[in-house]
């Protein structure tokens, strides 16, 4: 009896467990229980030239919502590689953004951090670059057709889905198969997909996969497979959406009491981080600008390293103290070169680093490939020099 | 102290109206909690963190490499009330409420009161319940403490004045009070499930400091867990992780997703925790 009575207690933080695992569980349960809704068939071209129709029109519905930027490139883990708001950190782990969208002019891009945040802020012709933990707000100026378009902002920080969907409906050619998959749920709601699929064997890309807003044909969602792996190696999309319009003090930046307040033409975060004094040469204003060759998914970028490049990359961790950004660009290269193995053939000699989805060849003779192909396709366009 | 303990609970059983009797106790449990030197040591300490915040502040300017919202704290005196927080949850406050509530159970078997405590026809779920509700009424006593001497050390260091948030907004003095009333009660949740998990601990020991230990030991190790880059998966299901979210009522608009999640994470860790404080308290056989 009395060993009855214990067992039945210790049914309670048992059954406790159960529950609160339950709960936690549930949201990709209940998401995957909605994962197959089904819309009304569309083929591709249909599809596209709709959603294109609505894009070019800019008539997208007014939303807000928050985005999530996930990569997992293979890459060497990056500790130090800046907060969340530095490009290098977009690299590697799970991102936050809030987007407020009020019509083609009126944009807030949000990047919160612990105990800090960024803001891009754009309302009619006024564009505003906020970070709180620099307190500095930056006014940018002469964005290249920046009225009307503000995905056109020079950010490079974060990519919307649109621009990620844009992007990767540019990279479609002949050399693409496009195809409507199955309805997926994106943010809890029912989504078309596009699939692009490269036709190149020397492409490392397996799959693109573009969610499309059944009902106002907004991309909810861009993932990037890369070949022999179930999970995207990039994704960008939404978490949660909705089409709303947005709050309009969401628009209304004006400098605080007491920020610094600069102009630039360029977002701070926009520009490639380099070494305090530009020791790491990864932005080419020692070398040659970069280079593109091949076309469609075998696009490769070739670009020239400076000669103290490797020497500089090696000393850079001790030296790049100052600056975080210097500090990931340093640790990334280490990384990277660490990772490095040794190869040679009739294009000359080099090292190689593999990732799931992007595979970079530098050679001995000072140049830097790179693409999301496989090392043959590098080699190749090593000999074409 | 432990006679006079054991009669401050058995006596108002007898005043009729089990809410009024439970409040009286309550009260008398807290009188003594606020009354143990060790525990007014303890608040003295987080008391006086803040000031010491804000005297560095003061003197050594806010330049440098001193953390984003210290930087702020030079420009408004209230930010220094988030500042400190944002400093003190992850280590002090937590150590603070292991101590309370890690000796709650422990503390009175160590003793030799226990037993006759459960002498008196509460019940041991009431008792035990009872013991949360002054874990409670501590966590939020300390980090209410942290935020009102942070706001009197700021009204008396630095210009006062419409408070800056994070997203570069500016909103009145008054406005900026109830966001910290709103930060200090996020952050008294979020010790409060740390509470439960230290009762839990406190329910397994006669040995107060084994109680203690455990509960700090998880906090420094869910912490240590959550910077390394490969475990970034498990970061959302730490408690530790979600202390910090506070700083959404320094957003425009309020961040209320990620408080709600970390609202529900600290639900989950209490209920857990409390039910296998209650099936042990109530299933072990006392014998001091």
């Amino acid at each position: 009896m009395r060993i009855g009575t214990r067992a039945v207690r210790w049914g309670v933080p048992v059954a406790a467990v159960a529950v609160v695992a339950g709960i936690a569980a549930a949201g990709p349960v209940i998401a995957a229980a909605q994962g197959e809704p089904s819309l009304p068939r569309r083929t591709a071209a249909e599809l596209l030239a709709d959603a294109a129709e609505r894009w070019q029109s800019g008539r997208l519905p007014q939303m807000s919502g928050t985005i999530v930027e996930t990569a997992s490139l293979g890459l060497p883990a990056l500790p130090a590689a800046g907060g969340a708001t530095s490009p290098l950190g977009l690299l590697s782990g799970s991102h936050q953004a809030k987007v407020w969208y009020g019509g083609p002019d009126r944009l807030r891009l949000m990047v919160p951090d612990e105990m800090s945040e960024s803001d891009l802020v754009v309302n009619g012709d006024q564009v505003w670059w906020w970070d709180s933990a620099a307190n500095t707000a930056t006014r940018i100026k002469g964005a290249p057709d920046g009225a009307g378009r503000p995905d056109a902002v020079p950010y490079a920080g974060t990519v919307t889905p649109r621009q990620a969907a844009e992007e990767a409906l540019r990279a479609a050619g002949a050399d693409t198969e496009i195809a409507v998959g199955e309805d997926a749920s994106v943010a809890g709601r029912a989504a078309y997909q596009v699939v692009l699929t490269p036709k190149n064997a020397g492409s490392l890309v397996k799959e693109v996969r573009l969610a499309i807003d059944g009902e106002t044909l907004v991309p909810l969602r861009v993932q990037l497979y890369a070949k022999g792996t179930a999970e995207p190696a990039f994704e960008v999309g939404f978490d949660s959406v909705t089409f709303t319009p947005p709050a309009p003090e969401n628009f209304a930046f004006t400098p605080p009491p007491g920020a610094k307040v600069e102009e630039s033409t360029a977002p701070p975060i926009a520009r490639v981080p380099h070494g305090k004094d530009g020791e790491v040469g990864l932005d080419g204003h020692d070398g040659a600008a970069p280079r593109v060759v091949g076309d469609g998914w075998d696009r490769v970028v070739v670009v020239s390293v400076p000669k103290r490049f490797e020497g500089d990359v090696a000393g850079a961790a001790d030296r790049a103290k100052g600056g975080r950004d210097g500090d990931g660009v340093a640790s990334l290269a280490n990384g990277m070169l660490n990772a490095a193995t040794p190869v040679s053939g009739e294009w000359g000699s080099g090292r190689l680093i593999r990732t799931k989805l992007v595979t970079a060849l530098l050679t001995d003779d000072g140049r830097l490939l790179a693409g999301a192909v496989t090392p043959e396709v590098l080699y190749a366009a090593a000999a074409a020099k | 102290m432990s006679s006079h303990e054991t009669f401050a609970h058995a006596a108002p059983l007898r005043a009729a109206g089990p809410a009024r009797a439970a409040a009286r106790l309550l009260a008398s449990e807290t009188a003594l909690t606020f009354r143990r030197p060790r525990h007014l040591a303890m608040l003295a300490v987080l008391a006086v963190v803040p000031v010491l915040i804000g005297v560095a502040v003061r003197i050594a300017g806010a330049d440098g490499d001193a953390g984003p919202i210290i930087a702020r704290v030079a420009g408004n005196g209230l930010v220094l009330a988030f500042a400190s927080l944002s400093a003190m949850l992850p280590l002090i406050l937590p150590l603070a409420v292991s101590v309370v509530a890690g000796d709650a159970v422990a503390g009175e078997a160590s003793q030799g009161t226990l037993r006759y405590l459960l002498t008196a026809p509460a019940g041991r779920g009431r008792l035990l319940a009872l013991k949360y509700a002054n874990v409670l009424v501590f966590c939020l006593a300390a980090c209410a403490l942290v935020a009102v001497s942070a706001l009197v050390a700021g009204l008396a260091l630095f210009p006062t004045g419409p408070v800056t948030l994070l997203s570069g907004t500016t909103v009145p003095y008054v406005e900026g009070l109830l966001r910290a009333g709103l930060a200090v009660l996020y952050a008294a949740a979020g010790m409060a499930a740390l509470g439960a998990l230290a009762l839990a601990f406190s329910t397994l020991t006669e040995n107060p400091v084994g109680a203690i230990a455990a509960s700090v030991v998880l906090v420094v190790v869910s912490q240590v867990l959550a910077v390394i880059p490969q475990l970034s998966a498990l970061r959302p299901f730490l408690l530790t992780s979600w202390w910090n979210a506070f700083d959404g009522v320094l957003r425009a608009p309020m961040d209320t997703g990620r408080m709600g999640t970390g609202l529900l994470v600290f639900a989950g860790y209490a209920v857990v925790s409390g039910a296998f404080a209650w099936a042990r308290f109530t299933s072990r056989d006392v014998t001091s």
